[in-house]
């Protein structure tokens, strides 16, 4: 099996966000993570590729994303004090996203910092 | 390095100094820090009210004003006990004066992964960190009233979207049961206990591994991500882009009013 190498890798679990990881993976999981510590180590070997959740939960059954984000996009119009929480396990990207959301739906914005 | 805490932990086998603080004394022992600085009087008994010694102290001071740059790090055995927020208001306050004398900063130490760049694209985009309400149309800032905590435990939210994060884990119970009471949705690359109460769950590529983007440090660095596998799933920004479309389809919930920030860059 062919194996890709990737220098420099960035590390999320926790927020040193190690910067020098070097990560041997192929199509589905991470083998190795060499200069990564415990926690890192178990961060990026175990994530995998693999589907091993439904794309999206509808009262607990399962949908597709596109129905998914139509049902959130309801009870969030519909809502008169939404709350957009967390962001701390995501990207800056996503971040911006978050707060473009509060912004439009007039809701709470918070993260972890708060805890 | 100076380690200051209420017991002995696996940190003391790398500190130089360690300085066993009393269980919420935190506040008076870094009053009495900024008194010393400033040559202001202190009296013995108050030193031992926290559980340290007047040498101690002394020592602690003068290795401060000694150093070049200095960094006081904290983390929420200092905001989340007695005082909370004033403790951490305190030694702030405590390195900010201490650069009357040589270089310091105050860092919080960051548990979760990206948790600084949420501080910094909220700080950017809104002026404010966290704790915020745009139920005005602007940007408002109160921790204690906007808080996540707060506001579930009392109950103030009728609908919760959570990205990155599981309150379900680790918020009280009170919080919790309120996060199932209401409409919750939830994007994360597991189904996790949030989920498991939440009406709505949306499986995302995690952040790193399958998805690119940016990650702030501790120290706010802003680093590139490099994922090394392709996911099955959306990345965490390309679903809240389409929540973030659909709504936009939606009459104003204010009339006809622009959106306040105009520039989401």
């Amino acid at each position: 099996m062919e194996m890709k190498v990737i220098d420099h890798a960035t590390c999320t679990f926790c927020g040193c966000v190690c910067d020098d990881i070097q990560l041997h993976a192929d199509e589905t999981r991470i083998h190795q993570a060499k200069k990564a510590c415990v926690l890192g180590k178990a961060w990026f070997l175990n994530h995998t590729a693999e589907r091993k959740y439904p794309d999206a939960l509808i009262d607990g059954k399962e949908a597709t994303v596109d129905e998914a984000i139509e049902a959130a996009s309801e009870y969030l119009y519909q809502a008169d004090m939404p709350l957009v929480y967390g962001m701390s396990n995501t990207t800056c990207e996503a971040q911006r996203q978050c707060v473009a959301l509060a912004d439009n739906l007039g809701a709470l914005l918070d993260s972890h910092t708060s805890l | 390095m100076v380690l200051v805490d209420i017991r002995e932990t696996k940190s003391v086998k790398a500190a130089d100094i360690f300085l066993q603080v009393r269980p919420g004394k935190d506040f008076e022992l870094i009053t009495i820090l900024r008194a010393m600085i400033k040559d202001q009087p202190i009296s013995e008994t108050q030193i031992a009210e926290t559980g340290l010694t007047m040498e101690q102290l002394q020592d602690f001071v003068s290795r401060m004003k000694a150093a070049r740059f200095g960094v006081m790090f904290f983390g929420m055995g200092l905001s989340m006990t007695r005082g909370k927020h004033m403790n951490s208001a305190a030694l702030l306050t405590l390195a900010a004066e201490m650069n009357a004398f040589t270089k310091f900063v105050a860092m919080p130490m960051r548990g979760h992964g990206n948790v600084t760049g949420a501080d910094v694209i909220m700080r950017s985009q809104t002026g404010y960190p966290f704790g915020i309400s745009f139920n005005r149309g602007y940007p408002r800032y109160n921790p204690g009233e906007f808080s996540t905590v707060d506001v579930l435990v009392r109950g103030d939210t009728d609908c919760a979207f959570i990205i990155g994060a599981d309150p379900g884990a680790t918020m009280p119970q009170p919080a919790i049961d309120h996060l199932a009471r209401i409409p919750t949705i939830v994007l994360d690359p597991h189904v996790t206990h949030t989920s498991r109460l939440s009406r709505v769950h949306i499986t995302t590529a995690p952040a790193g591994i399958s998805a690119p983007g940016t990650a702030y440090r501790m120290d706010e660095i802003p680093l590139p991500l490099h994922p090394a596998l392709e996911s099955p799933y959306p990345s965490d920004e390309e679903v809240v882009r389409r929540i973030n479309e659909t709504l936009m389809k939606k009459p104003d919930w204010m009339g006809e009013r622009p959106q306040i920030l105009q520039t989401q860059i």
